[in-house]
């Protein structure tokens, strides 16, 4: 680092900011190397306690039962399972219910990372109360939100009416769907960034400043860095909310095959129809997706980690 | 040196006893939580499962029974209820909720419960009136203030010029009635399988939403004021007067009736010992004061003199038809509400309009 | 003296950028969060105080609290250790299939309610996998409260380990392994070293995972059997409201269940100024 300092000033900017970017890296790599345990003595040393809890607790409230839901769909012969599983009608719920998730994700993305910056470099008047309502989403039951969304956004409702001049129809349209969407998965972007940004050491940003960089460059090429994998946990985990959500969307779409109907309001409709065997097979072919979209986004960041680092 | 040891005997225990206290927080509010129920023969407990709606109507009349009850035994009665979908709760019994008595909807999710083993055949017979029906109900249409589209019969839905909100019969068992209803009204008064199907088309194309149930049916049409028509069931549409929710309706002459079964789950109350109790509250909601209690929450009486008591609110209906007409439910559901049934044709012939 | 950036010719240009971004964030929050917020606490006291506080006091409404509230006592704390543990093993370690035990814990995120519930019918119910084994030993799962603590546990179990991870990774092992040269034992280390620099992860995993641990619908009205005064949470009290025409009701309980959870942001932001108010007096010594 020392050097660093002394390095005259006609260098440009940019090899410097890279410099502290490496820096920055290096730092994490260390990190991470020392993490890396030496090949423990004994074998039974693995089996620690945190190690059991784990597993032991994943099993018994994750695991257990999405097996039970696994085998029953196993019940059915491979050629009935397809069937069930790609009906048309089948077919285009995995269509809209990805897809809409994705663009809800997409939006939690860029207004939550904006949020959680606001939230914690910013004060302004009633900062506190906006960062107490952002978990609401979670707190609240979705038929309540479902209720209201779809009030507020309906032709006559405060939302709604001034959109309704403009074309913009968004209850009981697909519109109306990722709006839901985006509702009940805002705190989890805004809240997988604040605690990063927060704990963010002010140092390095200062650093930056004192060899000339711009606000902006500082914010892009420094700042933001470090907090992608946040923005990244934060954004898949909103895009698998997203997916699974059913009781504010049943409220708020007009759930017609084709148009707005989504993957999990089919599994209801199968259930209620007593074909369990439908609605076992879709619900696994969801739960396989999401697992392997999970799966994609993590590796990415390990991947990232790995070789950027 | 021995503090070490003390400092490291000591953050041993204490991870222990605060694993300790977590464990024993969560198994004692488990095992206060799931305590079961006194066995003793001067109380007894019963569970009713019953779909949403009928809840106003049951909560006035099982003070009734208990009073009653403990005059005539001396025991006292303590009733569970549960209100919920009719589908949900069908599901929820035959999964192992154990419900004494069930008051479904529709008697398709009876027989469900039947078929599943814990209800015995010939549950219909059980009751006063050899059916097993406690309450009725008929499929009404509400309009706008004033009716501006001008619609009279279930045939004015298929204009077009008529928008229409109903209940989706693949999520809500209860919209099925709507379904046979508009089926009806073309079979029953001379038209063919054929013209039928073309006619309930039609009216199903005019829907721009299919709500999951009665309930969001009717806040789609009031709250969300979607449609110009409203296909609901004439007790939804009563209760959702009482709460302040004005709207014309009508009762259409070519009608359905809308049969609410009622039953005494076998499996369950042998299980736990309430058969007699559980048999006399069902006796119980076919006298008078039951089904005037009924008739004031907006169900159609099924005995003579409670029906004329309520004769203004209940209009009568010439042309009424049954499930019966069309082969029961047991013939009706599969034909057509399964899977590639007739349904699903009419859903697929109109998104390929 | 604190270090500034150089382009304070361009200061004014910098306010406007903040005051629009600050703008630009809550209109977005007005749109999807605050006015629908507005909405429910509107028609909370739609038909008056009166009967907000009615309803607030009526049996069924003090039954359904009290059962959330046991329910959150019981999956917060089984959830926090979870975490705790599983994101000690995920940052603190290298091993194969590290990644894939990640989206395994992530998963109940995308397990819609319906599914869950058809999850847990599937294994606990009558007709279930665990059935005879249920039977013989007389337990009940399903249609009792062990249900519903489930259903609770299953929807809320990653928020804690999400939270901590990104921190521990973060903050390094220099300091715990400082620790460690110097004697301390697993626990101290845990308790004193690291359980402070991760804080702020853990009380945001804790309140999210409280959050929804008291909204969660759609799996509990599966598994629970529903009964008024007995076995309904304050969100199946809601649905329940909601369902007979009773939307003020519908609406107080929403109330109220925002306000829990604004609750727990209230005792946030209580420690958040301890702590500051602490570093400040340190950093006069």
């Amino acid at each position: 680092m020392g050097e660093f300092l002394t390095t005259p000033k006609p260098i440009l900017l940019d090899v410097r900011l890279n410099y502290l970017q490496n820096y920055l890296q290096t730092m994490t790599v260390a990190n991470t190397q020392s993490t890396i345990p030496p090949a423990p003595k004994k074998n039974w040393q693995r089996f620690s306690l945190p190690w059991g809890i784990t597993i032991t607790y994943l099993s018994i409230i994750l695991l257990l039962p999405v097996s039970a839901l696994v085998l029953r769909a196993a019940t059915l012969t491979p050629g009935e399972f397809w069937r069930l599983a790609t009906d048309p009608v089948a077919l285009s719920t995995y269509n809209i219910t990805f897809g809409t998730a994705f663009v809800a994700a997409a939006i939690n993305c860029m207004a939550g990372t904006a949020t959680a910056w606001v939230l914690v470099r910013y004060d302004f008047p009633f900062k506190r109360v906006l960062d107490a309502v952002i978990d609401l989403p979670f707190a609240m039951p979705t038929a309540v939100a479902g209720i209201t969304l779809t009030t507020i956004y309906s032709e006559q409702g405060w939302i709604g009416a001034l959109l309704a001049p403009l074309g913009l129809r968004v209850a009981f349209t697909r519109l109306g769907v990722a709006v839901a969407m985006v509702f009940i998965s805002v705190p989890f972007v805004v809240r997988s960034v604040q605690p990063v940004l927060q704990e963010l050491d002010h140092s390095i940003e200062e650093a930056a400043w004192s060899l000339g960089a711009s606000h902006w460059e500082t914010t892009w090429r420094v700042v933001l860095p470090p907090l992608i994998p946040a923005i990244l946990t934060g954004t898949t985990q909103a895009f698998a909310r997203a997916v699974g959500e059913y009781g504010s969307v049943v409220l708020i779409a007009a759930n017609i095959p084709y148009q707005d109907l989504i993957a999990p309001i089919l599994v209801f409709q199968r259930l209620e129809q007593n074909d369990m065997a439908g609605a076992t097979a879709i619900a696994t072919v969801l739960l396989v997706i999401s697992l392997v979209l999970l799966l994609m986004v993590n590796l990415l960041q390990a991947w990232r980690q790995r070789y950027e680092g | 040196m021995w503090l070490d040891n003390w400092n490291q005997w000591k953050g041993k225990s204490l991870k222990s006893w605060i694993w300790l206290f977590l464990v024993a927080v969560s198994l004692s509010s488990v095992i206060s939580a799931c305590s079961g129920y006194g066995g003793s023969s001067s109380k007894k407990e019963l569970t009713f499962v019953s779909y949403a709606v009928t809840r106003s109507a049951y909560k006035k009349i099982i003070p009734l029974f208990v009073e009653q009850w403990r005059e005539k035994t001396g025991q006292t009665v303590t009733f569970g209820q549960s209100y919920g979908g009719s589908g949900s709760q069908t599901r929820a019994v035959i999964d192992g909720l154990e419900a004494d008595i069930v008051a479904l909807a529709l008697s398709a999710d009876t027989l469900q419960i039947q078929n599943a083993g814990l209800i015995k055949p010939g549950w219909e017979k059980k009751t006063p009136n050899g059916d097993g029906i406690v309450h009725r109900s008929v499929g009404v249409i509400v309009t706008r203030q004033g009716n501006p589209k001008n619609i009279k019969t279930w045939n004015d839905l298929a204009r077009d010029d008529v928008s229409v909100v109903t209940a989706n019969p693949k999520t809500s068992g209860g919209a099925r009635w709507n379904y046979m209803t508009l089926w009806g009204n073309v079979t029953q008064t001379g038209g063919t399988e054929k013209q039928a199907q073309d006619f309930v088309t039609k009216v199903y194309s005019n829907a721009r939403v299919l709500p999951r149930d009665g309930r969001e049916a009717t806040d789609a049409f009031f709250v969300q004021k979607q449609g110009d028509a409203l296909i609901n069931y004439e007790n939804e549409v009563i209760l959702a007067q009482q709460q302040g929710q004005n709207l014309p309706y009508l009762v259409p002459d070519i009608n359905i009736s809308i049969d609410s079964p009622i039953a005494v789950v076998d499996s369950y109350v042998d299980q736990r010992g309430t058969r007699e109790v559980a048999e006399a509250f069902v006796q119980f909601l076919f006298t008078p004061q039951a089904q005037r209690e009924f008739a004031k929450a907006g169900f159609r009486p099924v005995i003579p003199e409670i029906a004329a008591e309520f004769a203004d609110t209940y209009p009568q209906i010439s042309t009424l038809f049954t499930i019966q007409n069309f082969g029961g439910w047991n013939q009706v559901t599969p034909q057509f509400f399964g899977d590639g049934g007739i349904f699903d044709n009419t859903q697929a012939n109109i998104t390929r309009r | 003296m604190r270090v500034k950036p150089k382009s304070t010719q361009f200061h004014q240009g910098r306010e406007w950028g903040k005051v629009a971004l600050i703008a630009a964030v809550v209109i977005y929050l007005a749109l999807v969060l605050l006015l629908p917020t507005l909405y429910v606490f509107i028609g909370a006291f739609s038909r008056g105080i009166s009967p907000f506080f009615a309803t607030l006091t009526s049996f069924d409404f003090t039954q359904a609290v009290r059962l959330t509230a046991l329910a959150v006592g019981v999956a917060v704390p089984l959830n926090v250790v979870f975490g705790l543990c599983a994101a000690w093993v995920i940052a603190r370690r290298r091993f194969r299939g590290r990644t894939l035990l990640l989206s395994i814990i992530d998963l109940p995120f995308s397990i819609s309610p319906i599914v869950a519930g058809l999850m847990l019918v599937s294994l606990y119910g009558r007709n279930g996998l665990l059935s005879n084994i249920l039977q013989f030993l007389d337990i009940k799962i399903i249609f009792s409260f062990p249900g519903i603590a489930l259903a609770t546990m299953m929807g809320g179990m990653p928020f804690v380990a999400r939270e901590v991870i990104p921190i521990l990774e973060e903050v390094g092992t220099q300091e715990e392994e400082a620790a460690k040269t110097l004697g301390a034992g697993e626990w101290q280390t845990f308790w004193r070293v690291t359980l402070p620099s991760i804080r702020w992860g853990l009380f945001y995993g804790v309140v999210l995972t409280t959050a929804r641990a008291m909204g969660e619908y759609g799996a509990i009205a599966v598994v629970s059997s529903n009964l008024i005064g007995r076995s309904q949470t304050l969100t199946l009290y809601v649905e329940e409201a909601y369902r007979n025409y009773d939307s003020q009701s519908a609406f107080a309980a929403a109330v109220v269940l925002a306000a829990l959870a604004g609750a727990t942001l209230v005792i946030k932001e209580f420690f958040e100024r301890r702590t500051r108010i602490k570093n400040e007096e340190s950093l006069e010594e």
